[in-house]
């Protein structure tokens, strides 16, 4: 039965790739034979671009060879459907999906990667070598470091969840996120959260607003806050001009724990808990333990901030020309991480009910996610001469940017559509120029726009469960814990639309 | 030191049952209760990528095991013991020593490794990651095996394993706990082989008037942990040899015709075991008997 599947996908998967690459072939031809008046381009030449192009922008701008203006608009198929797997599987086929995601991933990403290597040959390699090495690496690299080295700290104590307690403990965690990661700081509260709360009798809205604030706009301060940012920071965003949103996520965070403290006091109240007298169990004080492990916290800052301050020059590694200071980051990271885990004692991270699998499934479906992207990121990156011209020419203002890069993120992951909208603004505004002389006017000279894109990624990320992959952790602990969680439409809903829609209003009539 | 309650943890495999069937004549010497334990894996049923928990699925398995369990404990209830039973989502492992701390059991019952084409080792490392942690001693319980034998492939059913237990020594505090366990066999027993093995790091490296006078001492030892076991009217013969402990002790087993192999464990961690090695680990993994692993 199994074999007939794979049987069965492998058919199908070659039906895809001989009429991709047929396809593909005849739009190269067509596109050469077009762009005859600004200099043919020949096969040859397109391997010759691979092999000896200088970076990614060479191959992207400054080289013989535009890809992005050669690929046609369905070659960002496979992306969709990786997006659309994430967004549908989850809710149509659960069961399917845990099982075999990794199988889904690897079936978009060869249906992308084989056509697109049979009809580009070395300029196709030196792009899919390019986003692993300089993109997927170091994010899946930064993650793992964060989650190991976040999964050893551990909040131990007795503490009642009042409507201050729990605003205190949000508004902590969602200080700690833009520092140690959503993810991070996530994982270290909400355990300690759903246990002050178990004797609650409504704790659905709570773990809601924990969600809102702690797993998504709390990490809009720094590149390590967010993987959005993150992908920012490595194609060139200054680690503090992540603080330029400071004002944004101040007012949404005030916004959302006013609120929360209003909704927590009135269900305190109603479940007669006001003045209601304390009962004594036996009380265990509040305490930290594992903190040694944000001493390699601040090396994971360190390292990341030293790599965006230094320049020791490239190293050339399948092709791909990287900065040494960005393996030497990588490097950093690595070590840091294994010091947690040599260093963190088993019971630790078993308090904390620690395990690999959402690393894991992040490591399998973000590999899907970047190798499908590739093409729908060269295209938007051709700017007017791309087929997605129409998408550039339809957004326009700083409040389209937050709001379309906001609405995508919603239910699609945040990174990679941080990603599209961050090369549609660089397509936009500096179309042909190289990221590296593009990126830096963008943060200043257009820096509306970027901090809509930001903004709009990392905020937005928390409009349904499938925004950010710490939502979907922090619902899966709160419902084995035995905190009911409202549905995907439920979510989106009650609670999305109600409170965090009109806050991002607010955002947009201020500063948009 | 007696077993009166089990740890009987379970993941369904093949032969499960007729392990646990097995297990039930220990009611001779004393066992009351069973507690019969499935530990569903928490990435089985959470952290759905994107998704969240599968609470369905949760509750599917639990049904599904709670539905063996009630079959299982008639046999156990036919046996006269008393049986329990604890289904738990989490990490397997953590949560198999938090259960056996909480129900303070005597004996934690460990399954063999999923049975594969090629069988040269017997226990996974999640097993052997319990018996690192764990006080309570462990029986790796092998009910149906396959291994090689001068050239030849042998199934062989482990039943009736506390019949000729082979309990190797070395004089180790573990191995006195062994010893006082291996005791309270009487009425399932019928001899006990108190072996020691000479190992080649000691030997090797000494001269003949040296390796007698160990040899001397060795009887004398083994024959004082015979006459213990006698004294608890259980009948014992002592052997001695010299080799590679752990190869000795499986070889040894074998001819004598041992249905289970007792050994001390001195709970190393994972650095310590990968530097210094485990003879008991060794013996666990590589044996096609049961073993019963006391720390």
């Amino acid at each position: 039965m199994k074999f007939g599947k794979w049987v069965l996908t492998f058919f199908l998967l070659s039906i895809f790739c001989i009429f991709s690459v047929s396809a593909m072939a005849s739009d190269h031809e067509a596109a050469a034979t077009h762009d005859a008046g600004h200099g043919a381009v020949t096969e040859h030449e397109a391997a010759h671009v691979g092999t000896e192009a200088h970076g990614h922008e060479e191959a992207g701008h400054g080289g013989h060879i535009n890809l992005g203006e050669l690929l046609p608009l369905w070659s960002c198929i496979p992306f969709a459907c990786m997006l659309l797997s994430i967004a549908l599987f989850p809710l149509l086929a659960p069961k399917f999906w845990h099982h075999h995601f990794g199988k889904v991933s690897a079936v978009w990403a060869a249906s992308l990667a084989i056509p697109f290597l049979i009809a580009f040959k070395g300029a196709a390699v030196h792009e899919l070598l390019h986003i692993v090495l300089a993109d997927y690496v170091p994010f899946i690299i930064l993650l793992w470091a964060l989650f190991t080295i976040s999964g050893g700290i551990v909040l131990k104590g007795t503490l009642r969840g009042t409507p201050v307690v729990n605003t205190i403990m949000i508004l902590i965690g969602t200080v700690l996120a833009s520092w140690m990661g959503t993810t991070g700081a996530a994982m270290l509260m909400i355990r300690p959260f759903l246990k002050a709360n178990d004797y609650r009798k409504n704790r659905t809205f709570m773990v809601v607003f924990f969600i809102f604030l702690v797993a998504n706009i709390g990490g809009s301060l720094t590149p390590l806050g967010d993987p959005p940012l993150f992908l920012g920071f490595l194609h060139g965003v200054d680690f503090f001009w992540t603080f330029k949103i400071m004002p944004h996520m101040l007012l949404t965070a005030g916004i959302l724990l006013v609120i929360y403290f209003i909704l927590d006091s009135y269900h305190y109240k109603k479940e007669g808990l006001k003045g209601a007298p304390v009962e004594e169990g036996e009380k265990e004080p509040l305490r930290l333990q594992g903190i040694y492990n944000f001493i390699f916290l601040g090396g994971v800052v360190g390292s990341v901030l030293i790599s965006g301050m230094v320049d020791w020059g490239e190293v050339n590694t399948l092709g791909i020309h990287r900065a040494v200071q960005d393996w030497v980051r990588d490097g950093l990271l690595i070590v840091m991480g294994i010091l947690s885990l040599l260093a963190t004692s088993k019971k630790l991270r078993e308090y904390n009910e620690f395990t690999w699998f959402p690393i894991v499934e992040v490591g399998y479906l973000f590999i899907g996610i970047f190798i499908t992207m590739v093409p729908c990121l060269l295209i938007l990156k051709a700017g007017v001469k791309g087929e997605l011209a129409f998408l550039i020419a339809a957004v326009k203002e700083p409040m389209h940017y937050f709001w379309i890069t906001g609405s995508l993120s919603a239910f699609l992951d945040n990174a990679p559509t941080y990603l599209t909208f961050f090369n549609t603004a660089l397509g936009a505004f500096y179309p042909g120029m190289s990221e590296a002389q593009a990126v830096p006017l963008l943060m200043t000279e257009t820096s509306i726009y970027l901090k809509a894109i930001s903004a709009g990624a990392v905020f937005f990320g928390a409009c349904s469960y499938i925004g950010n992959a710490p939502n979907f952790m922090v619902r899966s602990i709160a419902e084995e814990a035995g905190t009911p969680m409202p549905s995907f439409f439920g979510y989106i809903v009650k609670f999305s639309l109600l409170y965090l829609i009109p806050t991002f209003v607010v955002v947009t009539l201020i500063f948009f | 030191m007696k077993i009166k309650k089990i740890l009987f943890p379970t993941k369904f495999r093949e032969l499960a049952f007729n392990s646990l069937e097995s297990l039930l004549e220990l009611k001779e010497i004393g066992l009351k209760e069973v507690v019969l334990t499935y530990v569903i894996p928490r990435d089985e049923v959470g952290f759905v990528p994107y998704g969240g928990y599968m609470k369905d699925e949760e509750e599917r398995l639990r049904e599904q095991a709670r539905i063996r369990f009630e079959d299982w404990q008639e046999a156990i209830t036919q046996e006269g013991i008393e049986s329990k039973i604890r289904i738990e989502v989490g990490n397997p492992i953590p949560q198999l020593y938090r259960i056996a701390e909480e129900e303070k059991v005597d004996l934690i019952i460990a399954g063999r490794k999923k049975r594969t084409a090629l069988e040269k080792v017997y226990v996974g490392s999640h097993t052997l990651d319990l018996i690192r942690r764990t006080s309570i001693p462990v029986l790796i319980s092998k009910y149906m095996v396959r291994f090689e034998w001068e050239g030849e492939l042998i199934t062989k059913v482990n039943d009736h394993i506390f019949a000729k237990p082979l309990f190797a020594t070395d004089w180790s505090k573990p191995s006195e706990k062994a010893l006082k366990l291996v005791s309270s066999f009487k009425g399932l027993t019928d001899k006990v082989m108190v072996t020691h093995i000479i190992g080649v790091k000691i030997s090797k490296n000494l001269d003949k008037s040296e390796l007698r006078r160990i040899e001397r001492e060795s009887k004398e030892r083994l024959g004082n942990y015979c006459d213990t076991l006698k004294k608890a009217g259980l009948k014992a013969e002592p052997h001695l040899f010299s080799g590679r402990s752990s190869a000795e002790i499986i070889r040894v087993a074998r001819e004598h015709k041992a249905t289970m192999i007792v050994m001390g464990t001195t709970g190393k961690d994972r650095l310590r075991e990968f530097w210094l090695g485990s003879v008991s680990h060794r013996v666990a993994e590589a044996s096609e008997l049961p073993v019963l692993l006391v720390s």
